[in-house]
């Protein structure tokens, strides 16, 4: 049984997205390719779980679908807290690999948070949420500055902070800390911790990272084949909270690293 | 049979359609419009009226007098052009006397110069002939200017390193690098070459595509000013289309190749 | 750039616009002026042609006599109205341009089936010389503001709508993604996110626009003396006020030059907040 989750006890969790049946073409006529077939996958309410596969492999897609942002092929059943996904689901958020180009570089860093909560909240909330996910991501001291004068690493955290801002039921993740360095990508791994822990949310995250996955997982799901299916549902069992070199030496570690790249190897 | 599938493709049938549908719409909005629309004749009229022009050998003539004198205006300003923007762009020291000048004049309109040139030339094809030179020599020069001051000193280096003579470095490295620029110029050029033509035919020189629809105008037949009118535009796509072709068969233009998207 | 480029290329005096940085320079200023010292020959042309005007053919009046000429005309009470009549058809037909060409690049550049139905009708649209549209205009619309107005508009808003267009197949498709997935509506996207994010490739396309439309201005007054500057200048020629002409010739070079600049110093304005170019 995973530990996580705020006030967790081993009372059965509810689903948050159901997903039967998620099946991808893309392009049309002769030229069309399927890229995922007959997908079948249930999150859990405060679960953070791994999409990890080979590149190419359609975890992209399938964050995609779930995040309302691809229509799948009719036929398919994808629901987001019992509400069937056509658009992006309320109260989930997404949170994409090239942070630099979902920024918007016309605004600060405070008002690029803010953008998600415009027009919703009254002033003082809004201003409030922002300064708490700022804080949260430690970018309070660099409000004022505009997103190119920030390093990759900082954006991402602007990005992190702007989805934090709407108090997300959901996260949806696509690669998030693939185009950083080792010890920026650490560093926020952590901070994706202290914010799953935080928070309770939900968090689906696709990497094509083992050791991440294996480090940040309740539970991985790895994808393979062409089209791609869920070909393995690996439970991380490790203690939390995790700690970068602890975790790391445990023997469990070890050999769910081994098991999961084998299953990765293996799924093609 | 891909071959020919591809080709109906490029053909945009939409966008003809479009067109189709659009003069369709001219025409039977003149038709049946209850207002005097004496002003405005329907397409067919104008075709008509085209189908006479074509016939007399009126439109034809005026057709290659326009192109003639754009065509020979264009190399003329061509040459011109490249020449000092070279000049300008390679030795420092004529840029830095002369470009501050050149600015100023390059803020001269060519078209107030238009009624000046009536009087000191004429009505005549110089008129219509200067004007053309000199008003398409200006993007002729400044783009080959930039184009040869842009020239990344790296290279330049590199001629020198490799001990290439002066005119070898020209040749090899200096066009060859400013070229894009060049052929901007060029194309940016030739445009504004038929433009002027057309301005002083209407206004100066008795000749000519402008000259026909001025006296359309005077002669009050709408549906031979619109055959002008279109002959005109067609004349400029032509132009640039031919332009465009000629560029890309020159090597090494492509990957800079504007993408008319 | 000041030559009328009418039915010539959009984007590419971008590519000139940029070559034109000076290694080092700030890109943003694409305005730097080259260096003074290169007044001195236009300022040696003016004082020969001053000192040789005597001997000079009678159109051809030194430059003190411009100034003269210029302002008789002002004490005529020609002048200001005629500089007035061309600023008002100016910016008419640019702010026209502007609407117009950002409207019609948007639908065509977020529709490709718009795009390809529209392109030939709007190639062929672009490709007219506006000197050629002015005896049609003035068929159709008589000898009036209306008509220069429309005349302008017509040969501005190409560079606009084409920039337009491909500044919307520039947006990222992350930040549309980003937008919609921060659940923001239809009209809040268009609103905080593709028009601003837009404004770069509107603005170069009213870099090119701006001089467009000063120009065309200009050749509408020439061609067809309803009012304003160029009017003028066909008028003092006829009257063989050749000073006068020089004059308002000079005139408009100076609006050319401070449409520039007006240009320049509003876009650094509109785009203070957006990254630098490059």
């Amino acid at each position: 049984m995973s530990q996580a989750g705020p006030g967790s006890t081993d009372a059965p969790r509810t689903v948050a997205c159901r997903c039967r049946g998620a099946s991808v073409e893309l392009g049309i006529g002769p030229r069309s390719r399927c890229i995922l077939d007959s997908v079948d996958l249930d999150l859990l309410e405060g679960e953070l779980v791994s999409v990890l596969g080979r590149s190419g492999s359609g975890k992209t897609t399938l964050l995609r679908v779930l995040g309302g942002l691809l229509r799948p092929a009719a036929g398919s059943q994808v629901a987001f807290h019992g509400q069937p996904v056509d658009g992006p689901p309320q109260g989930v958020v997404f949170v994409f690999q090239n942070y630099a180009a979902s920024l918007l570089p016309w605004r600060t860093v405070d008002k690029n948070v803010a953008l998600g909560l415009e027009g919703r909240l009254p002033a003082e909330q809004l201003k409030t949420q922002v300064a708490e996910a700022l804080e949260t991501v430690g970018l309070a001291d660099r409000a004022r500055d505009y997103p190119w004068q920030l390093s990759g690493g900082m954006q991402q955290r602007v990005q992190l902070a702007r989805a934090l801002a709407m108090r997300p039921r959901g996260m949806l993740m696509d690669e998030p800390f693939g185009s950083l360095d080792a010890m920026t990508k650490a560093s926020l791994q952590d901070q994706l911790q202290v914010v799953h822990q935080s928070t309770g949310a939900t968090i689906a995250f696709v990497t094509h990272d083992i050791d991440e996955a294996v480090y940040l997982s309740d539970r991985i799901l790895v994808l393979g084949g062409a089209p791609a299916t869920v070909v393995h549902d690996i439970r991380v069992d490790l203690p939390r909270p995790r700690h970068q070199l602890a975790t790391k030496e445990l023997p469990e570690f070890l050999r769910l690293r081994r098991q999961v790249h084998n299953a990765v190897i293996g799924a093609g | 049979m891909r071959r020919a599938a591809d080709g109906l493709r490029r053909v945009n049938v939409a966008g003809l359609l479009t067109m189709l549908a659009l003069l369709g719409v001219w025409e039977t909005a003149v038709r049946a419009a209850s207002l005097q629309l004496t002003t405005l004749p329907p397409p067919s009229a104008v075709a008509a009226r085209a189908g006479d022009l074509l016939l007399s050998g009126t439109l034809v003539a005026d057709l290659l007098h326009t192109l003639q004198v754009t065509l020979l205006g264009w190399l003329l300003a061509g040459v011109i052009g490249v020449t000092l923007g070279l000049f300008l762009g390679l030795w420092r020291p004529a840029w830095r006397w002369s470009m501050a000048s050149l600015e100023l004049l390059r803020a001269v309109p060519p078209i107030t110069l238009v009624p000046m040139a009536l009087f000191v030339f004429g009505f005549s094809v110089r008129t219509e002939l200067t004007l053309v030179v000199y008003a398409s020599t200006w993007p002729v020069l400044v783009n080959t200017l930039e184009g040869a001051r842009a020239v990344r000193p790296e290279l330049r280096d590199v001629a020198r390193t490799l001990r290439l003579s002066r005119w070898q470095t020209l040749r090899k490295v200096v066009l060859p690098a400013a070229a894009p620029s060049i052929l901007v110029g060029l194309q940016l050029g030739l445009s504004l070459a038929l433009v002027l033509a057309i301005v002083a035919e209407l206004v100066g020189n008795p000749a000519g595509l402008g000259q026909g629809l001025v006296l359309a105008q005077l002669a009050l037949r709408p549906e031979e000013m619109f055959v002008y009118f279109f002959t005109i535009g067609l004349l400029g796509i032509g132009l640039n289309a031919a332009l465009r072709v000629l560029v890309a068969r020159i090597p090494g233009t492509t990957p800079y190749g504007r993408r008319e998207s | 750039m000041t030559a009328a480029v009418p039915g010539a290329a959009d984007a590419v005096p971008a590519a000139a616009a940029a070559a034109e940085a000076a290694p080092g320079a700030a890109r943003r200023r694409s305005g730097l002026f080259p260096p003074l010292r290169g007044l001195l020959p236009l300022g040696l042309l003016l004082v020969l042609w001053q000192l040789t005007a005597a001997r000079l053919p009678l159109y051809f009046p030194p430059p003190t006599d411009w100034a003269v000429g210029l302002r008789e005309l002002w004490d005529a009470g020609l002048l200001l109205p005629a500089a007035a009549a061309t600023v008002r058809t100016f910016g008419l037909g640019l702010g026209a341009a502007i609407v117009l060409g950002t409207a019609v690049g948007l639908a065509v550049g977020a529709s490709p089936a718009v795009d390809r139905a529209l392109r030939p009708t709007l190639e062929f649209a672009r490709a007219m010389p506006p000197a050629a549209v002015v005896p049609i205009a003035t068929l159709l619309l008589g000898f009036t503001a209306t008509m220069k107005v429309v005349v302008v508009t017509s040969a501005a808003l190409w560079s606009i709508l084409l920039n337009t267009r491909s500044g919307l197949r520039q947006v990222d498709p992350v930040l549309l993604d980003a937008a919609r997935s921060l659940h923001l509506r239809g009209s809040e996207r268009l609103r905080k996110v593709v028009l601003p994010a837009l404004l770069p490739s509107v603005f170069v396309g009213v870099r090119i626009a701006a001089p467009v439309a000063l120009v065309i201005t200009l050749l509408v007054e020439i061609l067809t003396q309803v009012d304003g500057i160029g009017a003028l200048i066909g008028l003092s020629q006829r009257n063989f006020q050749f000073a006068r002409g020089y004059g308002l010739i000079l005139v408009a070079a100076l609006f050319s030059l401070a449409v520039n600049a007006l240009v320049s110093t509003l876009q650094e304005y509109v785009l203070r907040h957006h990254p630098p170019a490059g």
